[in-house]
């Protein structure tokens, strides 16, 4: 058959079904036929699914002429997705055209909520398409005979790619393609990836670093542009409006006749206890929608997420409070209108959410944002102009992720062995680390089988083994079943499934927001009143309760940071807000008596001026930095800062960051005069002070914590099983203590380091940042009481500390706290 | 080093920085959750602890004894983390070369068996009664005795201005109870929560500090 044929296939089922193909859907399925690899960049919604899936299947024709009667076994196709909930649509998708058209193929889905049946039955016998996540993918590459499995695989499709970029699940995607690169030599690697600012970049993590994949792609844009209107809650009773707080509960009213002006609305919040609070009080607020609106997060429970989708796809609901769990995928045709709740931190964001309205070519999507508080109004203002500037952040990749590099070289050895030699070229290919030196390599090889210690008589470490013809292999069973049992916890904190007492699965929540309750404690979960009864195996057992007040889950992963490009915006909408020369937006207006009272009590910086505040409060000496360069580089320059004071002095600093600037709090009061005299915010030996203000601070302890779990030095249990990990408990805090004290060279210990501000340094954005400082003039304030523009900030609850005085001395400034009674 | 000295019972008490207590009358040192063992089992395990954690346990041993040069030694429970390793060779040597008579008041991890103790001259025990002295390894309450033991790890959080807070190790009195802290390197800690009448001490590597309640 010829490629004439295959494309009147094609274009015979999108007649049938009144489609018409796109472009870039003809551009792709010609770029598969001739070999090509590549990265896709096309929105939701828009027909992706189709520009490969149906390349690979008539490819297949093409190259098996007797496809309907003679069918050749084995699987052809990896599609993998970052979130499992879209799996089924995918499936969908896919059995639609290849029953239509009449090829024997089989769809199949491999996710963690596959059940064991299933998994065994793929074993025996693999579906042709195997729809699956990147942890599945790399459990797959942990059984025995992966290469046998995988020899026949012409494509590996990697849907939404620009999650995964950044993130360390990307790069077990870029060390799994490395090896099916080479034991599938027919294989086409192709992304699909929405809009980021790097897609050149996005690709080349992809293929690989050099590779030859790389020289053999190509990027195609689908081009589909979609209008998008964005329309600001401005509150009535702006006096009264808060300068803080983070849920927005005081606009609930303003949302209700968006909701009831609109077939279906969605209600995008940052958090999932923001979205259990929000769906909580509309109901209260407004029970006549009872029945009518639903919550979607993360950790409520499939069956219950299935069926808000299909809901939604019905359009049988009025409104879906939901996080960024509907970011993704999943086509929504009736929702007319979006609600941002909260700033959404980057504009790839919200453009994607606004996005996953009015579906219909040439439709406008509408975009509404409800700011939590007053200083977000500026943030409106400026995603205004980043709109329509289309001004998009890049995802920034990870670069040597050993803890990564770890489990999968485990991972090897659990299912075929490897062998060094042959792998290390595989490695070094892939963008995460083609900087590995044969060094490191070497001391990663040696961690895996000696646990990094010199080969001692009395040593215990068991792990990987090295055969007599240099294979490293596991050997032990038991290591491996906690091996494949560790490979899912990439991403997540511990988590335990919330069930009743009497049965009946509800979800999951993270282990640190149980820790923290006791037997009989309400906590609101999955929109219900829940009552604590005990903590078993892995599974927190509730009952019902009717008791009104409860504790809220508050899920990690709601702090975000701005994008260089949105700071700038911000930035410059903060400038104008000074001035009174130019036209302001209507945000700006609304703001207009906090300004003045900033102004009045401060002042309100304009573009060539650093702002510092000082003041002091009951709880201390607050010193206030206004860079207003997004959390990111606050967090970096806040511990920078805080260092190079504290080498003053000893002093010890409580410190607390935002997207607009920093506080430094201390119980004695800060010399800014000495500050600016010592050149405090210089460029010189950035790199340095940073690095040692991180021994001074908990960052790098909390990003080793991931780090040893990834790695397997934590062991976080079996997760719903039985079986006790008997004297094995142990936290990453005091495995980073040992290693501090012992082991300082170890590179996953230096890796917590780097890390930490990796992005920060990686981009030169701090560098930048405090050239900008030393351009401006600085401007300290001496103030009476807190500002408008330093209440978030000093409100804030969650702080890093960092203390140059000797232990001793802060403990006889402190007190022990007291049993409440 | 600054340690701190305590009265109970008319008998002198000395609290150290390494989270000992001699007892002067008795020239004796008491020492809880060693947790001997534990870095083998979790290398033997996969989990690639540091090995220089295993030497220093015994190299503050060493400290303590020659600081103190006590008659006896008496390990308040947890002594070994788990079962049988490689570390017990390493304990063997250590026991061979000091002079104090040892003590086990054996705790809920000591599951070695006593007769590999008693091999070692090491005498295993439940708990120890001397005078109105009662020693165990979980803290109990009798009337009529004055309680040491270990088990709970005790830690304890401070605040201060400034928001700042900190958790460090101590030692936790009650009127007829101290708990010591753990001594072992990899050991973690347990938050405790005193009450007025409690007294609390905190160790840093160099100081034994008297705490003051907010």
């Amino acid at each position: 058959m010829n490629k004439k044929e295959l494309d009147k296939i094609a274009e015979e089922w999108f007649t049938a079904r009144s489609w018409k193909p796109f472009p870039f859907q003809k551009q792709t399925w010609n770029a598969f036929y001739q070999g090509k690899n590549g990265l896709l960049n096309a929105p939701t919604g828009s027909g992706k699914t189709y520009a490969l899936w149906i390349p690979i299947v008539l490819d297949y024709i093409k190259k098996n002429p007797n496809y309907k009667t003679k069918h050749r076994k084995g699987v052809k196709a990896l599609w993998i997705t970052p979130l499992r909930a879209l799996s089924v649509e995918i499936k969908q998708a896919a059995e639609r055209f290849v029953n239509e058209i009449g090829v024997p193929f089989t769809v199949g889905i491999r996710t963690g909520d596959t059940s064991q049946k299933e998994r065994a039955a793929q074993k025996r016998s693999m579906p042709d398409l195997l729809i699956t996540t990147p942890e599945s993918l790399q459990l797959l590459l942990a059984s025995k005979g992966y290469d046998k499995t995988f020899k026949d695989l012409t494509a590996v499709i990697i849907d939404e790619w620009h999650e995964l970029l950044g993130s360390k699940r990307g790069v077990q995607m870029e060390l799994g393609l490395s090896r099916l690169k080479n034991i599938a030599p027919e294989l086409r690697i192709w992304g699909i990836s929405a809009t980021i600012g790097n897609l050149e970049q996005a690709k080349e993590v992809l293929l690989g670093h050099e590779s030859n994949a790389g020289k053999n792609s190509i990027l195609i844009k689908a081009n589909i542009n979609k209008k998008i209107k964005v329309q600001s809650i401005i509150p009535s009773q702006m006096e009264t409006f808060p300068w803080r707080g983070h849920l927005g509960l005081h606009l609930l009213e303003e949302v209700i006749p968006i909701i009831e002006q609109s077939k279906t609305t969605l209600l995008f919040t940052n958090t999932r206890a923001q979205c259990e609070i929000w769906f909580q009080k509309l109901l209260e607020k407004h029970p006549e929608l009872a029945g009518e609106i639903a919550m979607h997060h993360g950790s409520i429970n499939k069956e219950t997420r299935l069926w808000v989708e299909h809901a939604i796809r019905e359009g049988t609901l009025k409104a879906v409070v939901c996080t960024s769990s509907l970011d993704l995928g999943v086509d929504f045709a009736p929702v007319e209108t979006i609600i941002q709740i909260g700033g959404p931190k980057g504009v790839a964001r919200f453009l994607q959410r606004a996005g996953r309205s009015g579906h219909q070519p040439g439709k406008q999507s509408v975009i509404y944002f409800l700011p939590t508080h007053a200083m977000e109004l500026i943030e409106a203002s400026a995603l205004q102009k980043a709109v329509k500037k289309q001004s998009i952040e890049d995802r920034i990749p990870y670069l040597n992720s050993f803890d990564v590099l770890v489990q999968y070289l485990i991972s090897l050895a659990v299912s075929n062995g490897f062998y060094p030699d042959q792998i290390f070229p595989e490695i070094k290919r892939t963008f995460c680390f083609q900087s590995i030196t044969k060094e490191q390599f070497r001391w990663i090889l040696n961690f895996i089988t000696f646990g990094s210690q010199s080969l001692q008589t009395y040593d215990e470490y068991k792990k990987v083994e090295i055969e007599s013809d240099g294979r490293f292999k596991v050997n032990s069973r038991a290591v491996a079943m906690r091996h494949r049992l560790q490979i899912g916890t990439i991403v997540s904190d511990a988590v335990l499934s919330v069930k009743y007492v009497t049965g009946g699965y509800l979800g999951s929540i993270e282990e640190w927001f149980v820790s923290k309750l006791k037997p009989g404690d309400v906590f609101t979960f999955a929109g219900r009143n829940l009552a604590l009864f005990r903590i078993k195996n892995m599974q927190v057992l509730v009952k019902k309760s009717k008791q009104k007040t409860s504790k809220i889950p508050s899920w990690m992963g709601g702090r975000m940071s701005f994008s260089s490009e949105m700071s700038e915006l911000l930035r410059d909408e903060l400038y104008l807000a000074g001035t009174t020369t130019v036209k302001k937006s209507k945000e700006l207006k609304a703001l207009s008596h906090i300004f003045e009272r900033q102004e009045r009590e401060s002042v309100v910086p304009s573009s060539n001026e650093f702002l510092i505040e000082t003041f002091k409060t009951r709880e201390g000496y607050h010193a206030i930095f206004y860079p207003f360069e997004g959390r990111f580089v606050h967090e970096a320059m806040a511990s920078l800062i805080a260092y190079r004071i504290s080498l003053l002095d000893p002093i010890t600093f409580s410190i607390a960051y935002n997207d607009y600037g920093f506080e430094l709090l201390s119980d004695q009061e800060i010399d800014i005069q000495q500050v600016l005299d010592n050149d405090l915010f210089t460029t010189r030996f950035l790199k340095n002070d940073l690095q040692k203000s991180l021994n001074a601070t908990e960052m790098a302890r909390r990003k080793f914590r991931d780090i040893a779990v990834i790695a397997g030095l934590v062991f976080t249990g079996y997760p719903d099983k039985l079986i006790k990990s008997k004297h094995l408990q142990s936290s990453s805090q005091l495995l980073f203590n040992v290693f501090k004290d012992y082991e300082p060279d170890n590179l996953l210990f230096q890796q917590a380091f780097t890390e930490t501000f990796e992005h920060q340094l990686e981009e030169g954005r701090l560098q930048l940042a405090l050239e900008r400082i030393n351009s401006q003039n600085i401007t300290w304030r001496p103030c009476k009481k807190p500002t408008p523009f330093s209440f978030p900030i000093i409100t804030d609850r969650l702080r890093e500390k960092l203390s140059s005085e000797k232990l001793a001395d802060r403990i006889k400034k402190m007190t022990a706290q007291l049993e409440k009674s | 080093m600054k340690t701190q000295t305590i009265h109970i019972n008319n008998q002198t008490f000395i609290l150290h920085p390494s989270g000992v207590i001699y007892w002067r009358e008795k020239d004796m040192v008491l020492v809880a959750d060693v947790h001997l063992g534990k870095v083998t089992h979790f290398r033997k395990h996969g989990s690639a602890v540091p090995h220089g954690a295993i030497d220093d346990n015994f190299i503050q041993l060493d400290a303590v004894l020659e600081y103190f040069n006590p008659k006896t030694l008496c390990f308040l429970g947890d002594l070994f983390h788990s079962y049988l390793n490689t570390e017990w060779i390493l304990f063997e040597q250590w026991i061979g070369k000091i002079d104090a008579k040892v003590v086990l008041v054996a705790g809920n991890h000591d599951v070695i068996s006593p007769l590999k103790f008693e091999e070692l001259d090491i005498h295993v025990t439940n708990e120890w009664l001397i005078d109105e002295v009662l020693l165990t390894h979980h803290p109990e309450s009798r009337s009529g005795f004055f309680n040491f033991s270990g088990h709970i790890h005790p830690g304890v959080q401070l605040k201060g201005m400034g928001k700042q807070t900190l958790t460090v190790p101590c030692f936790f009195k009650k009127k007829d109870q101290l708990i010591l802290p753990a001594f072992g390197t990899f050991t973690g800690k347990h938050t405790i929560k005193p009450q007025k009448e409690d007294q609390v001490f905190a160790i840093t590597p160099e100081e034994v500090i008297p705490l003051l309640f907010n």
